[in-house]
């Protein structure tokens, strides 16, 4: 805190220093703001005059600069002159800054203080989804607290970019001063950047459910946007040869965004959203922003390429709970890795050249922001980088550097004045100034009488006594002890309490010749106390004391001390020995990677027992030949080349890679988009998560390659997408390339909804209504089909507008013309039949029915379309169209003829059935007598067909991916365990290999407990005794 | 339509041996075995009796329902009716310990359940009384050599009630019924205490906790008051006492006559149950999942039994757990020296593959003649049937299956089923429905006879 000095001489000499300076600029006018005001005045009028000096002042100007002693001039709410050899205008009130630190005010680039809901439009005016608001400028209804504002004030913070909360495009943020009244805000930038966010949309909205849902829909907006701006700019042009276009004033607004290269701050939640935003970015060439969340370190050379800024959130996480055994079992590796990481992610970010502003916004308690910015320091973030993180990269960022983020000349007058280094654990924030006006942060400095006192007493025939009074603890918590020269007891101070400045206490006065108890009260200034002592007879005397010992001062008091702000220093670089810290892998945490499994050059598998799946059929003590992920040769007694990696197969079986054609492995944020009944929009691919560990696991029950399907919820469901469990790669390295692009279709209960308890009243809800709707949107198609076909036919398209590009069409037209695959979830025959009919009316052919448990029934009529059956081993009875499922369903499916493949449906309670395809393929052998090589093909050969593969994987022959399994048995045995899984010649999956993890896992996971238990030195005395419990029953 | 056996049946025609005998395709067809009239010998197979080494090229004379003898060369009588087995094997009918079955038939259909009841403290409740001897499951689960189940009750209480062995063949449930109570089952409450957001602060989650472990406590407390106040009705001063049919059922369990059978899952929770037992000097069984093995030593010191309630099952919520986590629970617990049965999980329609669960025990490690007695003896003995099934023996029922193979094997069928003697149906629903559609095409030309 500054005290509150003017100087009266300085005013009074005012007139003459202004003289001989003569500086005309201020002479334009006398009082006023930074602005005008349209603002009747009521009452009378106040002015203060608004120039202000703040003289002696160590100066940090921006980051990496520093003026020892200098002085600041604020004028009118503007910085009008800095530097060491200034002298303070006259007519500025000064304030001594001794001692003082000024930083330039602090930027918050993401707040959500005050931000409002949009109002809602009336409905002409809207977007069919209210959480398409790109019109809403946040700064039309920003209402903050008091409190809030005062919250970001403690802190720092001058200015914040104020950023729209609801929604996917949520509007527009605007930068404003974080004065606490309206006359005292300065609006910088009243709209700066479109907010886009692709999490929970928050608004009462049916539509999206899914995360692939809502890329779905920020697309089809952009798409809508682009086809709005040109369409009315053609409508304009021929108005007489055009039809009217609505007016939609949403995309309007987010085509002129675009135009203009507004940038789009978008929020990211999670680190498989950097990948997911970037591509939204480049797709629509959105200048982007992101708003991080944590994990960036786990991405730095994704984010390093991208070339994007983040704003950075510092919400390090708790600390994992671990401290009872039991519960220790239930804390993720990953949450573990991450508590250890997290406060490391500026500094790598920092390191790897990203740039980055820092945001106290997800801290669950704001004013830990400082405590946590230090871990981040401690963890080896420069502290110049850190404060150019709070100034100069948000206002560059903000396009506001001339404005604000340093202390120059003409800059906005907005100063942060700290008592020691800014990001110091002792140091406490003064005052924020923001637009020339102070805010006071802490008020009184705490009185600290820590250490020897020499006290002069002035008490009547006693001078002479040597009295020393010694204060020591914390500042909240003092004890001390009064001392009398050759006295070897001191006496206890009693009721000691620091009230202000004022020091209070009571002591047994025996000692000092006055039985009883005495009283005394003392001011503290700095060096000196001045006070008065009451005896128990009454008597009153006054007294002194001087310090003459500071108490041993903490590492902490020593760095605000010693250390300048601007250097970087840490605890790592200051040469201690570096703690182990986990390594960041891919997907992070458990089992992942730093890499992609190499690929040997040539791989020979000698003497196994190979089933091809292919023409051969199955060869014993044959070989297989892979060069450079591709199958070479399959026969006996092989010569390879040299350098090849030679796998012993004696006693092994090799099968193709199982092959999963119905899964819903590897998606986040739901794979059914529950809120339309006709979603061809969405795409799996949007939602892949290469981080789930099914991806992982399944590999270990020989699983390759599978379709990742959407859900059932709706007739037409999205687009699926074929992967490769390729762990340890990002979404795009999942994606199986030359997959045949698929959607999924539903029929029967689930998308009529009727297990549900209360469902909602969408058509259909009969079998009856699901016929008609698919058979309406295939017609749709087929007329958007046609629409764009005359529009590319017209004589002068450029007179017309074209039809609107419509997402869910698209992908329906791609169905008519036989380039999409239906894969049709399905149980009862009279639905199959129904589908094949539609099918065959509109000219294409069904993919595969999916489930299809009473396939059996109609397994003519399927074999004769021509589409394939993917279907449970023996799974029924769960629900009542299922109650005539049979497990020979497989088997006579594939004896009448239809191409038939057994799957897993991989979630929740299934994803276990993945792992374990080839003994659900033995069922097709107990059940219907199909033999072991075609039960084999209905989980390798058959699926992949179904898929599209089957020119790539499915059997082992020559030219197909080396995608394959070694068994340590007979494949169809109960007993047999994979040891092996190879995908493009790459093993993913080796047993050995993943016993090793699991003990890696487990040394790390006690050393980040360990670790976790030994951050808790607070005397967290049950974490103490569940410590002990665990070394004497450790749990493995 | 059951089948006189007077003949081996082929191999693979033995799955749908229903096909032989015709009949109309209709729901829940098969009709019980019939009372055995005369005495069998089962020649030729091995016999694989589970309490004892396999007995190659053996013969298994049982009669009126008994095992009468086994052996290579034993003394038949004379009204005796041979079978023929060569190149099969014969092993005990196996027990599933953890079922519904009878109770639940549709997953999504609430009208075919009787599993919830209203209130946590529901003792009295018998499962058995409540399954219905024409449930399709069950020709399904019997198909795959399961002869016997554990039907649980499984509520959304505390204390669930008791427990039934039901034989899988009869014309009611007390045809049915081979033992009841098995089991007083008690759900312990769940103990998870959460952190971070929306969290209850640690004291109240636990006092909640607490709560509910003192409801179980209660009860007990109120049992045991009862008990003592009905037992001293003996004498002239005492008034006679109203009847409470909950504590009433609890008596069996206090005397020790039945045990607890604990569900918990957590190590917190199986540790707190184990406390609690030992406390209150009860005999318990745990019914219990994939954290076991991380308590076996626990177990192996109180000697409490175990019944696995899935082996095929992927690891918990736990992303770092390993992916066998499940699979190799069995071997550790059999290693530490505890005894345990297996089951196949609570979907009622999959608990037919009983068997493969316990051979992905034996993939995984555990020796096989464990994971045998594991669905067989020791599922037995856990469920104190150990004298009538789980083993071949003389003077047990002779219940038993056929089969052309290891029954762990997904590949092996189960050829015949005899239940205390009597042979019962292995077609079904499913065989039915497989037959009709087979004519369809048969008829078209599109399928081989």
């Amino acid at each position: 805190m500054i005290k509150m000095r003017p100087c009266f001489w300085a005013l009074v000499l005012g007139p003459w220093v202004l003289g001989l300076m003569g500086l005309p600029s201020l002479l334009r006018t006398a009082v006023g703001a930074e602005w005008e005001t349209t603002k009747p005045v009521e009452g009378i009028r106040e002015p203060s005059p608004n120039v202000h000096a703040l003289v002696h002042a160590r100066i940090i100007p921006r980051p990496g600069e520093l003026i020892r002693d200098g002085t600041v001039v604020l004028r009118d709410g503007r910085i009008t002159d800095v530097g060491a050899d200034i002298e303070p205008p006259p007519d500025a009130r000064l304030w001594p800054c001794d001692g003082l630190t000024i930083y330039p005010g602090l930027i918050e680039p993401y707040c959500e203080v005050g931000a409002k809901e949009p109002p809602t439009l009336s409905k002409d005016l809207r977007h069919w989804s209210s959480a398409v608001r790109p019109d809403y400028q946040v700064l039309n209804r920003f209402e903050p607290s008091d409190k809030a504002l005062k919250s970001l004030r403690k802190l720092g913070f001058a200015v914040a970019q104020i950023v729209p909360k609801k929604g996917l495009f949520r509007g527009k943020s605007g930068v404003v001063t974080l004065g606490n009244d309206d006359s005292a805000r300065t609006i910088l930038a009243q709209e700066l950047a479109q907010t886009l966010s692709i999490g929970s949309v928050d608004v009462p909205e049916d539509y999206p459910t899914s995360l692939m849902g809502r890329i779905a829909l920020v697309r089809q907006t952009f798409l809508d946007a682009a086809w709005y701006a040109k369409a009315t700019r053609i409508r304009r042009r021929y108005p007489d040869k055009t039809d009217s276009v609505e007016s939609n004033r949403m995309l309007r607004e987010l085509a002129q965004s675009q135009d203009r290269m507004r940038p789009f701050l978008a929020i990211s939640r999670q680190a498989n959203d950097f990948a997911r935003l970037f591509k939204l970015g480049k797709e629509f060439e959105i200048p982007l922003w992101i708003r991080g969340n944590g994990t960036e370190y786990r991405k730095i050379p994704l984010l390093k390429e991208a070339d994007v800024p983040i704003l950075l959130p510092l919400d390090f996480p708790e600390k994992p709970a671990v401290s009872a055994v039991e519960e220790a079992l239930d804390a993720g590796l990953r949450e573990l890795m991450h508590w250890e990481l997290a406060p490391e992610n500026p500094k790598r970010l920092n390191s790897a050249g990203i740039r980055f502003a820092l945001t106290s916004h997800g801290l669950k308690k704001r004013a830990d922001f400082f405590e946590h910015l230090r871990e981040a320091i401690d963890r080896g973030l420069p502290r110049k980088a850190a404060l150019a993180a709070l100034t100069t990269v948000p206002s560059e960022l903000m396009g506001l550097e001339d404005r604000i983020g340093s202390i120059c000349q003409g800059k906005q007058a907005n100063l942060v004045v700290s008592d020691g280094p800014l990001f110091a654990k002792e140091s406490d924030i003064r005052d924020v100034w923001i637009a020339g006006k102070r805010y006071e942060i802490t008020s009184e400095p705490e009185v600290d009488p820590r250490g020897k006192w020499k006290v002069k007493a002035h008490e009547e025939g006693k001078d002479g006594r040597k009295l020393s009074l010694r204060f020591k603890g914390e500042p909240s918590k003092l004890s001390g002890k009064l001392h009398i020269k050759d006295k070897k007891e001191a006496i206890k101070l009693r009721n000691l309490r620091i009230i202000g400045r004022r020091l209070r206490f009571s002591f047994d006065s025996d000692a000092l010749g006055h039985p009883g108890v005495a009283r005394a009260t003392a001011s503290v200034e700095n060096g000196d106390m001045m006070g008065t002592v009451t005896f128990p007879d009454g008597q009153t005397a006054s007294w002194q004391a001087v310090k003459r010992e500071q108490p041993k001062s903490s590492e902490k008091e020593a760095d605000k001390n010693q250390s300048e702000p601007d250097e970087s220093k840490n605890r790592t670089e200051a040469g201690q020995k570096p703690e182990p810290i986990a390594e960041v892998n891919f997907p992070f945490g458990a089992y992942g990677r730093d890499g992609p499994p190499k690929q040997p050059r040539a791989i020979l598998i000698e003497n196994a027992t190979l089933w091809t799946c292919g023409p051969p059929g199955t060869l014993k003590n044959a070989d297989l030949l892979i060069e450079e992920g591709v199958i070479e040769k399959v026969g006996c007694e092989l010569d390879a080349p040299g350098n090849a990696k030679v796998i012993e197969g004696a006693g092994k079986h090799v099968t193709p890679g199982i092959v999963d054609a119905h899964s819903h492995t590897a998606v986040d944020g739901g794979f059914n988009e529950m809120g339309q009944a006709v979603t061809a929009e969405v795409r799996i691919k949007d939602a892949l998560n290469p981080q789930h560990i099914e991806v992982y696991r399944q590999l270990s029950g020989g699983l390759t390659t599978a379709l990742v399907l959407h859900g059932s919820a709706n007739p037409i469901g999205g687009q699926s997408q074929v992967i490769k469990h390729r762990w340890g790669g990002d979404a795009e390295r999942l994606i199986f390339e030359e997959a045949a692009s698929t959607i999924k279709f539903a029929l029967g209960e689930n998308v009529t909804r009727k297990n549900w308890s209360d469902p909602p009243e969408r058509y259909p809800r009969s079998r009856m209504g699901v016929e008609e709707l698919i058979r309406d949107r295939l017609r749709a198609a087929r007329e958007y089909q046609a629409a764009w076909e005359r529009y590319r036919n017209a004589v002068s398209p450029q007179e017309k507008i074209p039809p609107r590009r419509d997402l869910e069409l698209e992908a329906l037209v791609e169905v008519l013309k036989g380039k999409r695959k239906v894969h049709c979830h399905s149980y009862r025959q009279d639905e199959i039949l129904m589908l094949i009919r539609v099918a065959e009316d509109f000219g294409f052919r069904i993919g595969t029915f999916q489930h299809v448990l009473e396939g059996y029934k109609v397994a003519d009529e399927i074999a004769e379309h021509g589409a394939g059956g993917s279907t449970f081993a023996d799974f029924w009875a769960y629900k009542w169209e299922v109650f005539d499922a049979i497990p020979y369903n497989a088997a006579l499916m594939h004896k009448v003829g239809v191409l038939t493949s057994i799957n897993s449906d991989s979630a929740r309670d299934r994803y276990e059935w993945a792992k374990r395809l080839n003994t659900e393929a033995a069922k097709a052998v107990k059940y219907g007598g199909v033999s072991e090589e075609e039960a084999l093909k209905m989980v390798t050969l058959y699926p992949a067909i179904q898929l599209g593969v089957g020119d790539q994987v499915g059997s082992l022959e020559q030219g197909k991916d080396a995608d394959f399994v070694v068994w340590n048995g007979h494949p169809l045995s109960s007993y047999t365990e994979c040891e092996e899984t190879w995908i493009d010649g790459r093993k993913y999956y080796d047993r050995q290999a993943d016993q090793a993890a699991r003990k890696n896992i487990q040394e790390l996971r006690n050393r980040l407990v360990q670790k976790v238990l030994q951050s808790d030195q607070s005397g967290d005395k049950g974490a103490e005794e569940e410590k002990d419990e665990e070394k004497k029953d450790s749990l493995p | 339509m059951m089948r006189r056996v007077t003949k081996i049946v082929p191999m693979i025609a033995a799955a749908v041996a229903v096909v032989l005998t015709g009949g109309p395709a209709q729901a829940s067809t098969q009709i019980p075995g019939a009372p055995q009239d005369q005495p069998i010998a089962l020649k030729g197979a091995t016999i694989h009796p589970v309490s004892g080494p396999p007995i190659k090229q053996g013969v298994l004379l049982f009669a009126k329902g008994k095992i009468v003898d086994i052996g290579t060369d034993i003394d038949l009588p004379r009204d005796v009716q041979c079978i023929r087995l060569n190149g099969k094997h014969l092993y005990p009918a196996l027990i599933n310990p953890y079922t519904t079955l009878g109770r639940v038939e549709i997953g999504a259909i609430r009208q075919t359940h009787d599993n919830y009841e209203v209130g946590v403290i529901n003792p009295n409740l018998r499962a058995e009384v409540a399954t219905d001897p024409d449930n399709e499951l069950i020709p399904t689960t019997r198909a795959n050599g399961i002869g016997h189940a554990l039907t649980v009750p499984l509520s959304s209480g505390l204390i669930l009630g008791t427990s039934a062995v039901l034989k899988l063949d009869g014309w009611t449930w007390e045809d049915m019924t081979l033992r009841a109570p098995v089991g007083m089952h008690i759900a312990w409450p769940t103990i998870n205490i959460r952190h971070g957001e929306g969290a209850k602060s640690e004291e109240k989650q636990w006092k909640a906790i607490e709560k509910r472990i003192d409801k179980i406590r209660q009860a007990f407390n109120e049992a045991r008051a009862y008990k003592k106040a009905r037992m001293a009705e003996s004498s002239q001063t005492v008034p006679v006492h109203e009847t409470n049919r909950k504590w009433e059922a609890m008596i069996p369990v206090l005397k020790n006559e039945i045990p607890v059978m604990i569900h918990a899952e957590r190590v917190s929770e199986i540790r707190s149950a184990v406390e609690w037992a030992e406390e209150e000097g009860l005999d318990i069984v745990l019914v219990t999942g994939q954290d076991a093995w991380r308590v076996a030593p626990l177990l192996e010191r109180h000697d409490i039994p175990v019944i696995l309630k899935r082996v095929r099952s992927d690891p918990t919520e736990r992303r770092w757990e390993p992916h066998d986590n499940a699979l190799t629970n069995p071997r550790k617990l059999h290693e530490a020296g505890v005894k345990f049965s297996l089951a196949a999980g609570t979907t009622p329609s999959y608990q037919r593959n009983l068997p493969y669960h316990a051979a992905a025990a034996a993939a995984s490690g555990l020796p096989k003649e464990v994971a045998l007695k594991a669905v067989t003896l020791h599922a037995a003995e856990i469920l104190g049937v150990a004298e009538r099934i789980g083993s071949l023996e003389a003077g047990k029922d002779a219940s038993l299956i056929v089969t052309d193979g290891d029954p762990f094997e997904v590949r092996t069928q189960v050829t015949r089923m005899y239940l205390r003697g009597r042979e019962v149906e292995l077609s079904n629903k499913q065989t039915e429905l497989y037959e009709k559609y087979r004519t369809k095409y048969k008829r078209r030309g599109l399928l081989e006879e």
